[in-house]
Parts: structure tokens; C-alpha cells; sequence
């Protein structure tokens, strides 16, 4: 298969905060732009086509990539929007490379985003589920029953920590670990959104339960953000760049949704745990990769965890470790910043959470601990490869990427 | 749903889905039909696939190995947690403080009923939140009026054997 090596040749993040309301989308998202042509050391017109996501139905703004075009210097070129959800920085990342790896374009910029307080972000969800919701409200499913089951992510994210717990023996302590972790890492990283130096599990352990075994402590903010990527070619990246990153595959898988069926039928995706798709989609990326030993050839991984169980559980699903084994590698301290494959060194998703950007924010910080240019939050061990991972919601989609310092071919 | 947020620096617009005229013509609807229909007699109606003999209930029009589901069997009305939650404290977005936490936490747990395939989220009754775990066999529990709803077959009881 003809493959043209893709390098990572820039990086841009916005401010991430709670409520941007000194700045519009456009503007927001311009941050991370310039960031990543400044860091680039490119100009709008050395940018042969743009690719953009976030979730609309989160903004309540339909179609914002024509509104921020000009902000984003996307006139007179190719634009593409990708929305999947939690995975659509993910999305958008992959549809970048693929537009680099095929020979179509020579540089791409990426663009992932959302300004969750210009809108709704639970009404938002609603919308994506509205279809099935609407079927089953017509046979007898009372609004509020379902509503009852848990709205939202967290709806989700509950029921796939219970299987998780019993299936790897993980405890709640574990999980108040996983949050103490990330939220110091965040403390390190400038652009994260929640940074709590000195957070520790008994902490963690003292918030509120939301819906067992969820606490507050336990879950992602709720982010305004921006980030920005440009991919080229290995050959215009070595001119920009001494050490660019390169991704060298991406991998997606879908799978039925894991708590209820379509329109009120039942679901044979019983162990919302399970994951069996993330696991495909890794040993895809992998084997695209060339990687044979993921345990050993991975030096850092950016699962996406917005919230804590996931930080272990996808570890494991990303076949970094045998199935159950994620506690003991957390209690360890192999996941730390000074360990042996440290996880989330950006703070990650349970930290910040621009929905829209998430997905993204894993490729570009695997790309920047690869480059050397993490900064505080830069792992001790060097660093030759990485993985990064967004899922997406109830419909399950995983996204998977492998980064390298080589190119594929070298 | 949430009530929308307005926010002193945004204006809100008013908008509304009329989701009573929507109509459904695919065939997972007219298959679920025949399953709700069911239910009237006390019976749990699933649908076997030919192609992995897996089952399906509520009845689903496709497999996810791609084969149509088509043979009707009666499914067991006892099965086992999958996987469960309660509600904790009403603390977050979207729930009013006033709406909780008076009374018991609601136990929210998937089912696998004997003889199918499938995870259907039901809530659980007659239990506490700590009784509740992976593995603990339950029993449908009837509505007193069966009205052919999707909603009958949402609550199970700890099974007595």
C-alpha cells in the first residue's frame, strides 16, 4: 500500500478554561491556530487543505467552520468538518493524516474545538440520542424513566466502571489514585484546564458520589478549548523541524451500543467494559505501526479517560497489559511521570475537557513528548514511540494512533 | 431534560422538537411490536439469529454478524447483573437540589435474562444499594396493569429461589 510518511510539523493550543466569555468560537479557536503557525513557522498559505471538528450540538452554533474560515485562513481551500462525538479531535486528526499519507495534499492543518458554555452541552447529548429516545417514547418508554437511567456521559460511564471494577478488581481507592495523578499532571501542563498540585486520594475519596462508583473527583470538567496540528510530509517537515514527530498509523473501530439497543431492542454488547473494539483498533494501529510488542515498544500513552476508571481500563484495552492488571500497574508507579510508561503526562481528559478537542489534545501531547518540547510535564524516560486513544459515547466508537520519532519507512 | 440555563450574557431562543409526529416505518418498531403484544401473556418474546444463533431481546432486525434474526423463543424471566448503579447525592448540573436526595437511591442495573444474549438496563426493587453486585440473579417483576408497554419489563426483584 503507498503510504507517504506524515509528520507532526506544529502544535497550538488555546487558553482552557471553563466559560471563554472574552472571545467568540472563531476567536477562541484562532488561539490554537496561530499557536500552531507560530510553532509551525507556516503561514495560511502554506496550507493546502483544512480539516475541522468539534460538536456542534454542544455550541448550539450549526456549521461553525464556515463562520471561523477566515479566522483560520481556510479561504480559497479544501474544508472538511468531522463531528463522531467524543472521538471527533480523533476523527479529525486521522482524516488530516489520511489526506497527508494518501499524496492528495502535502500539508494539512487540523483543527479540534468546543466552547461548551456558549451552550448546552447536556441538551446537546440529548439530540444525539433523540432518534432512539424518540422511537421508545412512542412504545410506552416514559420520558422521565429514561431520563432516570442517567443522562449524559456520566449515564454511561457508570455502568461500564461497575463491570470494570468487578472484572479487573479494581477499587474506588484506584480510581481516587487515577484522579490524584492526572490532576497533579495537569498542574504541570500550562494550557490544562483543572490543575490541583498536591491533589491526593484521600481528597479525591471526600467528594461527593455522583452515581456510584462516581464521585465529583472522578470527572472531567467541562472545558472551553481550542487545538491546532499541521501535518506534512517527512520531507517538508525535516526543513521546518529538527525533530518533527511522525504519526504512523491511525486505526478506528465501531461496535453496538453497549447499554440499550436501537430503538428499545437489546444490546449483545453486554459488558459495557469489554471494549473488544478498542482492542481491534490497537492491534489494527500496531500492526499498521510495525509494532510487535506494544508492552515494550510503547513509551507513553494518552488513553482518552474523561473519567477515572477509564484511565485503567483502556490502558488495559490499548494491550499495554494483560486484562486486570491496570490497578497494580497504577499502584506501581509505573504510570507516573518518572515511570516506565507513563499515562496521561498532559493531565488528560478527566483534567481538560474541550469535548470536541479531547480526541486531538492525545496525538498532539503524544507528539510533543516525542518531540522534546513538553516541558514541565515531559516524561523523564526518552521517548520513541506513544499511543494515543479517543473513545466516543454510547455508539462506541474507538480511535486509536501510534506516534514514532522515525518515520514508517526509515 | 434540563431546563435551559439562560444566561445573563447570551439571549436563549425558545425551540421545541414534535417528536409525536415522527413516524417510523423500519422494522426493529413492528418487531418490538410483536414483543410488547407478547408481554400481555406474561411472555418474553426474542429473536434468534440463524446465522450465530445469538438472541436478541427486546427483538432487533439485523445481528451483529450481519445475518437477519427470524426464529421467535421465549425467553426466561429470571437472569443475572451485568452491571448496576445508584444514584448518589443530587449534586451535579441538570438535578435540582430540591428534587433529592429525599428517599432511597434508585438502583439502575443491566440484565441478561436467561435464554438471551442481550444487557437490557432495568431498575432493581426489594434491594439496597450495597446488596447490589455483578452476578445477582433477578426476576422480572410485572406491573399490577400490563399494558403491552416496552416499559413492563423495566423492573426486577433480588430472585428467591
Amino acid at each position: 500500500m503507498a503510504h507517504i510518511d506524515v509528520a507532526v510539523t506544529g502544535v497550538g493550543y488555546s487558553k482552557h478554561v471553563s466559560k471563554r466569555r472574552d472571545v467568540n468560537i472563531a476567536e477562541l479557536v484562532w488561539e490554537a491556530v496561530s499557536n500552531c503557525y507560530e510553532d509551525a513557522g507556516l503561514k495560511p498559505k502554506d496550507i493546502d487543505a483544512v480539516v475541522t471538528g468539534n460538536m456542534p450540538a454542544f455550541e448550539g452554533v450549526n456549521m461553525p467552520e464556515l463562520w471561523g474560515a477566515g479566522h483560520w485562513g481556510a479561504y480559497h481551500k479544501p474544508l472538511i468538518r468531522i463531528t463522531t462525538g467524543g472521538t471527533t479531535g480523533g476523527s479529525v486528526a486521522h482524516a488530516a493524516y489520511y489526506a497527508v499519507a494518501s499524496g492528495l495534499y502535502d500539508t494539512v492543518l487540523a483543527i479540534a474545538f468546543e466552547k461548551q458554555s456558549d451552550g448546552n452541552s447536556t441538551m446537546g447529548l440529548n439530540t444525539v440520542a433523540l432518534a432512539d429516545a424518540a422511537a421508545q417514547f412512542q412504545q410506552g418508554v416514559d420520558p422521565g424513566f429514561l431520563a432516570s437511567f442517567g443522562g449524559g456521559a456520566v449515564g454511561i460511564a457508570v455502568y461500564q466502571a461497575a463491570s470494570y471494577m468487578k472484572r479487573s478488581g479494581c477499587t474506588t481507592h484506584h480510581l481516587d489514585k487515577v484522579s490524584a495523578l492526572c490532576r497533579n499532571n495537569a498542574a504541570l501542563n500550562p494550557w490544562s484546564h483543572l490543575k490541583q498540585p498536591g491533589l491526593t486520594p484521600e481528597d479525591v475519596a471526600k467528594t461527593v458520589l455522583m452515581q456510584y462508583p462516581i464521585r465529583f473527583g472522578h470527572v472531567c470538567p467541562a472545558t472551553d478549548g481550542a487545538c491546532a496540528m499541521i501535518l506534512t510530509t517527512h520531507e517538508k517537515a525535516l526543513k521546518l523541524q529538527n525533530k518533527p514527530a511522525y504519526i504512523l498509523s491511525c486505526a478506528s473501530c465501531s461496535d453496538e451500543a453497549a447499554l440499550m439497543g436501537i430503538s428499545g431492542s437489546g444490546t449483545t454488547n453486554m459488558d459495557p467494559c469489554a471494549q473488544e473494539h478498542c482492542k481491534l483498533a490497537a492491534k489494527w494501529a500496531y500492526e499498521l505501526a510495525g509494532i510487535k510488542d506494544p508492552r515494550r515498544e510503547i513509551d507513553v500513552a494518552e488513553p482518552y479517560a474523561p473519567f477515572a476508571h477509564q484511565m485503567l481500563m483502556f490502558y488495559e484495552r490499548l494491550l499495554l497489559c494483560e486484562e486486570g492488571e491496570a490497578p497494580a500497574i497504577l499502584d506501581s508507579g509505573s504510570m507516573n511521570l518518572d515511570g516506565e510508561l507513563p499515562v496521561c503526562p498532559s493531565g488528560g481528559v478527566i483534567s481538560t475537557n474541550a469535548i470536541g478537542a479531547s480526541a486531538m489534545e492525545r496525538i498532539t501531547e503524544v507528539a510533543l513528548q516525542i518531540m522534546g518540547k513538553a516541558g514541565e510535564r515531559q516524561v523523564k524516560k526518552e521517548v520513541h514511540k506513544g499511543v494515543a486513544h479517543g473513545w466516543g459515547g454510547a455508539v462506541n466508537l474507538n480511535v486509536v494512533a501510534v506516534l514514532s520519532d522515525t518515520p514508517r519507512r526509515s | 431534560m434540563a431546563e435551559m440555563e439562560y444566561k445573563k450574557e447570551t439571549r436563549s431562543v425558545e425551540g421545541s422538537w414534535p417528536m409525536e409526529h415522527w413516524s417510523w416505518k423500519f422494522e426493529s418498531i413492528a418487531l418490538i411490536s410483536k414483543t410488547r403484544e407478547a408481554f400481555k401473556e406474561k411472555k418474553l418474546l426474542g429473536l434468534k439469529c440463524p446465522g450465530c444463533g445469538l438472541v436478541y431481546f427486546p427483538p432487533k432486525p439485523y445481528c451483529r454478524c450481519m445475518s437477519e434474526p427470524d426464529e421467535w423463543v421465549e425467553v426466561k424471566q429470571q437472569g443475572t447483573i451485568t452491571t448496576y448503579t445508584f444514584t448518589g447525592a443530587w449534586a451535579y448540573e441538570g438535578i435540582k437540589e430540591e428534587e433529592g436526595p429525599a428517599g432511597e437511591p434508585l438502583i439502575i442495573v443491566g440484565v441478561n435474562f436467561d435464554g438471551s444474549d442481550t444487557l437490557t438496563v432495568c431498575t432493581l426493587g426489594e434491594a439496597k444499594p450495597e446488596e447490589v453486585f455483578v452476578g445477582m440473579r433477578v426476576q422480572l417483576k410485572w406491573p399490577e396493569n400490563i399494558e403491552g408497554r416496552l416499559d413492563d419489563i423495566a423492573h426486577v426483584v433480588p430472585l428467591r429461589e
